[in-house]
């Protein structure tokens, strides 16, 4: 357990306060000092869970940049992912051919390993089940529909894609 | 005219993906194939229908409010729903469920057996 610190309760505060916003979308002053009471209150209650290392790490042009790419590559490949699932489900889901395979991530550190792992489960056909390091190296374990590729390093590039490059920029 | 029909255009998709994620938990052989069908229903499903609820609320409601709450909806079901799929799977495998017919690989079996 850490300190609670300035900077991660502002971001906090600033997230909790932008929802508010969002959520109640009207400009009455009263609204917006009930909001901002509400969400100093949980910024300072919870920030220490939220925010392990620098607040503002991710406010930097080339971060946005990479993020707004992302969300496009990721689209494209749930759409490619969807579109082989719902063939499998209607040609009689007689087509599986399931199994575990474990696959070596190569990321610079915890967020980035989940962000990619919720990416994979959130793509039909894999999902992530669990994490493990191993010698230095982190693996992730993933149920896969369709085995093409036994072999660690093939089977990762195919189910990671370009993902994880994109993933690597974000938060390198 | 052109934009309900993309709005209906939009929801079909939706609602074809929707469907065929049903067919594949119903139908699919075992446990962990069945949660890779279910996954099928909320991403193209959940988009498909949410844009075509977003470009409604916003061209014929006229309601600011009702579409951000829909973009909300949306963001939190994709952001939140690999966390519970993920959960439940290792869970279940955990717990000792294995599907019928042996799987092609089974790595996670193997290293739990080594420890």
């Amino acid at each position: 357990m850490q300190k609670t610190r300035f900077p991660a309760v502002l971001s906090t505060f600033v997230v909790c306060f932008a929802f508010w916003i969002l959520l109640t979308w009207s400009f009455k002053v009263q609204e917006l000092a009930a909001g901002a009471v509400v969400s100093l209150a949980a910024a300072l209650f919870a920030s220490r869970f939220f925010i392990q290392e620098k607040a503002f790490r991710l406010v930097h042009p080339r971060r946005f940049f990479s993020l707004l790419v992302y969300v496009f590559v990721f689209l494209g490949e749930l759409l490619k992912a969807n579109l082989d699932m719902a063939r499998r489900c209607f040609g009689g889901c007689k087509d599986v051919n399931p199994g575990i395979v474990k696959v070596p991530v190569d990321l610079p550190d915890g967020y980035a390993e989940a962000m990619l792992a919720n990416s994979i489960t959130l793509t039909p056909g894999t999902i992530t089940l669990d994490i493990a390091e191993e010698d230095g190296k982190d693996y992730y374990y993933i149920h896969w529909i369709d085995v093409a590729e036994t072999d660690r390093v093939k089977a990762g590039e195919i189910i990671k894609g370009r993902m994880e490059k994109w993933i690597g920029r974000i938060w390198k | 005219m052109a934009l309900r029909i993309v709005i209906d255009v939009l929801i079909g998709i939706g609602l074809v993906f929707a469907l065929a994620g049903t067919k594949g938990i119903i139908k699919m052989p075992d446990t962990f194939c069945r949660m890779q069908a279910s996954t099928c229903v909320n991403t193209m499903g959940v988009i498909g229908v949410a844009l075509g609820a977003l470009l409604y609320a916003i061209f014929i409601m006229g309601s600011v409010s009702a579409a951000i709450k829909i973009a909300v909806i949306a963001l939190l079901i994709i952001t939140v729903n690999p966390i519970g799929a993920h959960a439940i799977a290792k869970g279940a495998y955990r717990a000792g469920i294995r599907p019928d017919k042996p799987m092609e690989t089974d790595d996670l079996g193997r290293d739990l057996g080594n420890e």
